[in-house]
């Protein structure tokens, strides 16, 4: 019942709904629950059964059949049944951050989000070249200068999708939405703004920012934080740089606790509010 | 029990009883967990112990309790001392040896039959194929060939190799299944036969090559209730294949397909039970069966399975005959393109019928009978228009929100059959709006996305291939923003770490496309 055509649209080969007629064998597992209730029943024990007994019989339904393989990269975990997966999807694949709140699957992808979002130190030591940006796959090792070749070396070496993204572009709620398109308005209304890096503008484009790494102000302001802020802008900038081409990937990670949430490292969020003040 | 401790000596007294005590109970516990164990893996296998004669007139009932509790050790020196007392027997051809065979054997066949786990294993040990198939030697006794077979079905009742182990017997069963066999005999050998049937495809083959089909199915023609319903569950599991090619020669036996209608007209529940069991083979094996049936009388044979679907209320039969139904609607388009006409009663009633299963609270009956709703609702604009304004659909909405995993994921197949035109060539087939807008603007969405979070692949896919229909169908650019409301985007998130490339692929692709840079821009 697969895939007729649909590559015009996509582009993906997307395998559209085509509705199908579907047939299944006589040892297929599909039918094992339907003899098993054959079984019980000829034998006259179905009405005996302890409520246990039918559950422990409904686990041995197919036997390997129900058997749950967790689909997390490098997991390998095998489950008896859908019930014991989600257990052991919410134990062992579920770690929220402390900052944030956003969930990820493992703990050491947690630990790299911590890392590389919420860590001055970190992108201290990025700003000074050290390789940082540690390869999401387990066991690889390998560490490369910056999300951007991190995302590369994932599409050229692991076969991720050039759409991936670690880094979570929260989808803004349409009041936040609204509120940056006026933003956006007034900004471009001010006249065109030289920004210390080209990336800034092509961050400005998207449309879900919601942290902008310069208030307006004079251009010729130079202050002291501005050694920092030149940092923190390149840590955030990055941050939201995006391998594909055309239109950005809005895929961001895990299960959103918080929904609507504006996604602002602390360190830039502590910047902006001191630029805040410096600006009074 | 063991802190009574009162003065030293009783104290210890009392330890080293209740030390005994638990080692005794801790034994009993682990000898039930065995048996449970066995027990549960009895009971779902597709053979059949036999505790109750096959004679209608015979006074040998069930004698006495099941021994649950009785040693097994006991019991298997019991099994060993009778099987060697049949051997003395078998070398004594004096006065009264046949009697005397038949006590021993009586005995042997109660052994193995009381217990909750008979004492197979040790009648093995001790010889008792080979004596028992010399009892079953032609001319012999009715009632010896009977134990005999008695005994040795229910030694092929357990344990694969115990199964096997009856392979020199075999020859000789499927003999004494002859026309001129005594009926008794010959439906206790058919027993034995459905049990070595039952074991796998390797002893089906071997069942198969020594001719056990043809005997099997004119036993099936008998006139005797009892005998035709053992006959058809022996020959079910005998044909179930996976190879079609003994579905396919039963299905041309003169008189089978007769014997089938007449069964699933008039018989008694039980019989047309395992009737129609065979006829789930047939239908699910055999090409041919399923033409011969399309090109002699396959109306018919639905009306009567419809029939039974509307009338019966005994899970047993319900099951075979909705599967049938299912197989039949699967295996030929000509089904539901010819002969389940909307408009016509049939078509009606098979409806009906699916309905009825829908609202059953027995799980099986309430998947398949969304499986079989799928196919039809696979079918011409008629049939979706069909199901979709009766009411299958506020049940199946229902089930999708509400029901367990697997029949959720049939559920989902049917909603979005009737989402989707006839596919006509290559190319995105087009979507039944009006079915679509009715289906979310009841609630379907959230149904749709619990199976997208699922960890079955082919229920993430078809929840993800559902959300495609929504973000490209619903008027208005609606549908990304009702996706959104009910956390579609974090469903379709969770694959990014999935290591199926084409998930990845499919959740990226809508996202990306739905979701990109221009989402919520012209507000």
């Amino acid at each position: 019942m697969e895939a007729v055509g649909g590559e015009e649209e996509l582009g993906l080969g997307f395998p559209f709904w085509v509705a199908a007629c579907r047939r299944f064998k006589p040892g297929d597992p599909f039918f094992a629950a339907g003899d098993i209730e054959r079984e019980l029943i000829a034998k006259h024990v179905a009405l005996d059964l302890t409520e246990d007994e039918r559950y422990q019989l409904q686990k041995m339904e197919g036997g390997g059949i129900n058997t749950v393989l967790c689909p997390i990269v490098g997991c390998g975990a095998q489950l008896n049944c859908l019930e014991d997966f989600e257990d052991h999807y919410h134990a062992r694949h579920t770690a929220s951050c402390s900052v944030c709140s956003r969930v990820y699957p493992t703990s050491r992808l947690l630990s790299i989000h911590v890392s590389e979002a919420h860590d001055s130190f970190f992108q201290a030591k990025v700003a000074r070249g050290f390789p940082m940006y540690e390869c999401l796959v387990e066991g690889c090792g390998v560490k490369l200068k910056c999300y951007k070749s991190r995302q590369q070396h994932l599409v050229d070496k692991h076969k991720f999708p050039r759409s991936f993204e670690f880094y979570r572009k929260a989808h803004p709620s349409k009041h936040q939405r609204q509120k940056y398109q006026r933003r956006q308005a007034a900004y471009r209304w001010e006249g065109t703004k030289e920004t210390h890096m080209d990336v800034d503008r092509n961050t400005l484009k998207q449309p879900r920012q919601k942290y902008r790494p310069k208030q307006a102000g004079p251009e010729s302001e130079e202050t002291n934080m501005e050694v920092e802020e030149k940092i923190d802008n390149l840590a955030s900038a990055v941050s939201k740089l995006s391998t594909s081409d055309s239109t950005p990937s809005s895929i961001s990670f895990g299960h959103r606790h918080a929904r609507g949430f504006a996604f602002v490292p602390r360190s830039i969020r502590q910047n902006q509010k001191q630029q805040s003040d410096a600006k009074r | 029990m063991a802190d009574e401790g009162v003065s030293p000596p009783s104290q210890r007294r009392d330890s080293i009883k209740s030390s005994v005590h638990n080692t005794a109970a801790q034994r009993r516990r682990q000898h039930a967990i065995a048996v449970g164990k066995e027990r549960r893996e009895a009971l779902i296998r597709t053979k059949r112990l036999c505790r109750v004669a096959v004679v209608d007139d015979s006074e040998v009932l069930l004698e006495g309790d099941m021994l649950v509790d009785e040693e097994k050790a006991v019991l298997d020196s019991q099994t060993s001392q009778t099987v060697e007392d049949l051997k003395s027997a078998l070398s004594y051809h004096g006065k009264g040896a046949t009697q005397k065979k038949i006590e021993i054997l009586r005995a042997l066949r109660r052994l193995l039959s009381k217990s909750e786990v008979p004492p197979v294993e040790a009648a093995l040990q001790a010889g008792a194929i080979p004596v028992l198939v010399q009892c079953l030697s032609f001319g012999s006794a009715d009632e010896q060939l009977l134990e005999a077979a008695w005994c040795l079905t229910n030694i092929a009742a357990g344990e694969p190799e115990e199964t096997r182990s009856l392979l020199p017997a075999l020859p000789l069963l499927i003999a004494h299944l002859g026309e001129k066999s005594s009926v008794s005999v010959a439906e206790q050998c058919a027993w034995a036969l459905g049990n070595v049937a039952g074991e796998g495809e390797e002893l089906r083959n071997v069942l198969l090559s020594q001719g056990a089909l043809l005997p099997l199915a004119r036993l099936m023609l008998s006139n005797k209730a009892s005998t035709t319903r053992t006959a058809a569950w022996a020959l079910s599991n005998l044909i179930k294949g996976p190879d079609p090619k003994a579905a396919t020669s039963l299905i041309r036996i003169d008189g089978v397909l007769d014997a089938i209608i007449r069964h699933l007209k008039k018989s008694d529940d039980e019989l047309a039970t395992e009737v129609a069991w065979v006829v789930v083979y047939l239908s699910a094996l055999s090409e041919t069966a399923v033409s011969l049936l399309v090109k002699s009388d396959v109306i018919h044979v639905i009306q009567l399975l419809a029939g039974r679907l509307a009338a019966s209320e005994s899970l047993q039969l319900l099951i075979p005959v909705l599967r049938s139904l299912g197989n039949l609607v699967a295996g030929d388009s000509y089904i539901t393109d010819a002969v389940l006409i909307v408009g016509h009663d049939i078509t009606d009633q098979v409806l009906s019928g699916l309905v009825k299963c829908l609202k059953s609270e027995h799980r099986v009956l309430k998947k398949e009978a969304a499986w079989v709703l799928s196919n039809i609702a696979a079918g011409s604009f008629e049939h979706k228009e069909l199901i979709f304004s009766s009411e299958a659909t506020p049940l199946l909405m229902h089930l999708l929100l509400s029901a367990p995993f697997d029949i959720r994921k049939e559920v989902a197949y049917v909603l979005g059959n009737l989402c989707v035109a006839p596919a006509k060539g290559a190319g995105q087939p087009s979507i039944i709006l009006r079915h679509l807008v009715t289906l979310v603007n009841h609630g379907c969405l959230p149904g749709f996305i619990n199976l997208v979070r699922s960890a079955d692949i082919e229920s993430a896919k078809l929840g993800l291939q559902f959300l495609e229909l929504v973000l490209r169908g619903m008027p208005n650019g609606e549908g990304p923003k009702l996706v959104e409301r009910e956390d579609g985007i974090d469903a379709m998130e969770r694959f990014q770490f999935h290591e199926n490339e084409e998930m990845r692929n499919m959740a990226n692709g809508l996202v990306d496309k739905y979701f990109g840079e221009d989402y919520g821009v012209d507000e």
